[in-house]
């Protein structure tokens, strides 16, 4: 089972893919919800704090907007913890964690620069070309390493 | 009352099915007697819940139609008032509306999954072509200024 | 929303606020002012296409959904009383679509904007005068659209340094008075009298009241005054009145006597503003202290430094106590009083415009106001390191307490 980053980190179809075809989506969600559910916070709505832009140091400097270290210092960890990475080009509206195109530039950056195998598409322009989307997917999926690790 | 409570998660449930509807999941659900709070949507379910039961509980209705049924974690809990419209003065939340623009995509993702299924996958189609070069468009503009 | 009390609803149209940490800051500096911040509805569909609507096509998603949002509030599909625009500090795709947004709910609405951009470390405290500026434009949308002043008004701007106090008539300034500021009520007592006696009036003649600045509070009680307002408000008003630009853009630069300010202003109605308080090497207290080295009255030091040459001077600091020792070394080393007076005033200026000047766009006409606008250095030093000719209205010294009677002429009876 393999560790896959995907991007756009909140997508159902590329997380849906992934779990099903026996490895384990490292998505934005999971790290919301660490977020979220931490009671010892409180800072509505996603409980990212100032001192989250300060974690986002790690991946840009202060010249950075704040904003685009504070995504990082959500998606970042993710991407640290990826054995491999399905990024989905041009995808339909973008906002919110994503909406930002400066720190997803940084994050497909940061993934392409990591040693691991990376499958690059664009999202299907139409329903013909998605079952080819889908393929293409489910081909890279199926050549990672499924063996269990320890 | 030394009961460690086990982390709760939140998954999202898209139904894209022809034989499986939101509500009959959502009955297959409070049959089970799993102690998950459930949420019916436009799209499918909401459930929150232990993570091990909320596991479960998708792998069952995943199960009702498997390559029409998609799921995936959600970060805030079913009726997070810090996500509601109501509480949050409108507007549209960030997930939801990449969500709805997926949903328009799940029917041939599913017919796609089912052809995988069944025969295997097909081959890839060419790829895209590069942009032309300056220097070659330059030649073109030339070419027919020169006419 | 009631006239003057009522809950004001604020469309936040932002990118990045949620990321930064900084939203809880935002509310609470929402609910200081009795606002409540909404997110307009949109149709989501459309975002795709909103960057060539607008004609101005960005890459990021978020910044879109500002566009979308400006949109909808502009057609009124969500209907609010204010807008606060704001984007991270440093992003230049956001700098971009924040001012252009703002100009595009200006031009096709009358619903007020502010705008601003934000850093972690941005607080409420800081917040808290911009959303004040927007509810009370929200509030007293009435009042600022008075060009004209009418009746028998008085404004007095109780600022740190100074006390201004003016009488006008009939659109007119009859009587002023300029005192430095020791004790707030006394200066303001006396500034009022003097203004009083010059237009030779009494204080029960006087139908309305104004006051602003720092001390507005405390002798708008004291006096009983009919308006009290925040001085961005009132100076954008006042300047763009003094200087007979009352529509369209304008840039409103304020140097008082220890901060200074920069105001976009559209209508007379302030959009995005900055301001300086943490450093008085920009203010006209660093006048006070070259004039006072140099030997010369304050009112001297202007004509001084147009003769000068600020290149021929090396300042290696804007701080007022390291930026006067430069200035004091170079005098040492034989420079001319006239070159240290004018480089003094290009050290103002430069400073502006590295701090102030990074987050207002410069629109043509650049009015400069405030005490500091008399010492003619200070317009020509602009004027050279922005390209720009620079507007200094007549009773530019009085700004505060000018706008400040104009408005409260609009409690006047007819």
């Amino acid at each position: 089972m393999a560790k896959v980053f995907i991007y756009p980190v909140n997508s159902l179809i590329l997380a849906d893919l992934v779990e099903r075809f026996g490895h384990k989506p490292l998505a934005v969600m999971n790290q919301v919800r660490e977020k979220v559910t931490n009671i010892s916070l409180d800072s509505p709505p996603v409980n990212i704090t100032p001192e989250d832009p300060k974690v986002g140091l790690r991946y840009a400097a202060v010249e950075v907007p704040p904003g685009v270290r504070g995504r990082m210092a959500l998606i970042g960890p993710l991407i640290e913890d990826a054995e491999a990475a399905i990024i989905v080009e041009a995808p339909p509206v973008n906002f919110g964690c994503v909406g930002c195109n400066r720190t997803n530039e940084l994050m497909k950056y940061i993934v392409r620069s990591k040693d691991i195998p990376i499958l690059e598409l664009r999202y299907p322009e139409t329903e013909e070309n998605a079952p080819e989307f889908m393929y293409k997917i489910a081909a890279f999926l199926e050549s990672l390493p499924r063996e269990e690790e320890k | 009352m030394t009961d460690v409570k086990q982390e709760e998660i939140t998954k999202v449930i898209v139904i894209s099915s022809d034989k499986v509807l939101p509500v009959d999941a959502a009955m297959k659900i409070y049959e089970s007697e799993f102690p998950v709070t459930v949420k019916e949507t436009c799209f499918g379910l909401i459930v929150t819940g232990p993570a091990e039961d909320v596991l479960m509980v998708t792998e069952e209705i995943r199960k009702l139609d498997k390559n029409h049924i998609f799921v995936k974690d959600r970060g805030f809990p079913a009726g997070d008032e810090r996500r509601c419209r109501a509480s949050r003065g409108g507007g549209p939340r960030p997930g939801f509306h990449f969500l709805r623009e997926e949903v328009r995509m799940l029917p041939a993702i599913g017919a796609a999954l089912d052809e995988l299924e069944a025969k295997g996958p097909v081959k890839e189609s060419p790829t895209k072509k590069d942009k032309l070069k300056v220097s070659e468009l330059e030649r073109i503009i030339e070419a027919e200024l020169a006419r | 929303m009631s006239e003057e009390t009522g809950i004001v609803k604020i469309a936040l149209v932002s990118c990045g606020s949620e990321y930064s940490g900084v939203q809880p800051e935002f509310e609470a500096a929402a609910a200081e002012v009795n606002a409540k911040f909404v997110y307009p509805e949109i149709d989501v569909a459309g975002l795709d296409n909103i960057g060539r609507e607008f004609g101005l096509e960005v890459a990021s998603g978020d910044l879109r959904l500002m566009m979308a949002r400006a949109k909808a509030v502009v057609e009124g599909t969500t209907h609010v009383d204010g807008v606060f625009i704001t984007t991270c500090f440093r992003c230049a795709e956001g700098a971009i679509v924040r001012n252009e947004v703002r100009r595009y709910i200006h031009k096709h609405s009358n619903i007020p904007v502010i705008s601003y951009s934000f850093t972690e470390r941005t607080t409420a405290g800081t917040l808290l005068t911009r959303l004040e500026a927007l509810t009370t434009v929200a509030r007293r949308r009435h009042l600022l659209a008075r060009e004209v002043q009418t009746g028998l008004t008085a404004g007095i701007d109780s600022g740190s340094t100074t006390t201004k106090a003016v009488v006008m008539r009939d659109n007119e300034i009859i009587g002023s008075g300029w005192v430095p500021t020791t004790k707030v009520l006394e200066s303001a007592e006396e500034a009022y009298s003097l203004a009083l006696k010059e237009a030779g009036v009494s204080r029960d003649e006087i139908q309305a009241l104004g006051t602003t600045g720092y001390g507005r509070f405390l002798i708008g009680d004291h006096f009983n005054a009919q308006l009290i307002q925040e001085e961005i408000t009132v100076n954008s008003k006042g300047a763009v009145y003094l200087a007979d630009c009352q529509t369209g853009p304008a840039t409103v630069i304020d140097i008082g006597g220890m901060d200074n300010k920069a105001i976009s202003v559209d209508d007379g109605i302030p959009g995005m503003f900055t301001m300086g308080g943490i450093c008085a090497g920009a203010s006209g207290r660093f006048f006070e202290m070259i004039s006072k080295r140099l030997g010369v009255d304050i009112t001297e030091l202007g004509a001084l430094a147009v003769k000068g040459m600020q290149e021929k001077v090396t300042m290696n600091s804007y701080c007022i106590v390291f930026g006067i020792q430069s200035l004091v070394n170079s005098l040492a080393k034989g420079a001319v009083p006239e070159d240290v007076a004018a480089a003094a005033c290009y050290s103002v200026v430069e400073q502006i415009f590295e701090q102030q000047l990074q987050e207002v766009d410069v629109k043509e006409p650049l009015i400069l106001v405030g005490g500091s606008s008399l010492i003619e250095g200070v317009p020509k030093a602009l004027g050279d390191l922005l390209k720009i000719d620079v507007l200094v209205p007549k009773s530019s010294h009085l700004i505060g307490a000018v706008g400040a009677a104009l408005l409260a002429s609009g409690y006047v009876e007819e």
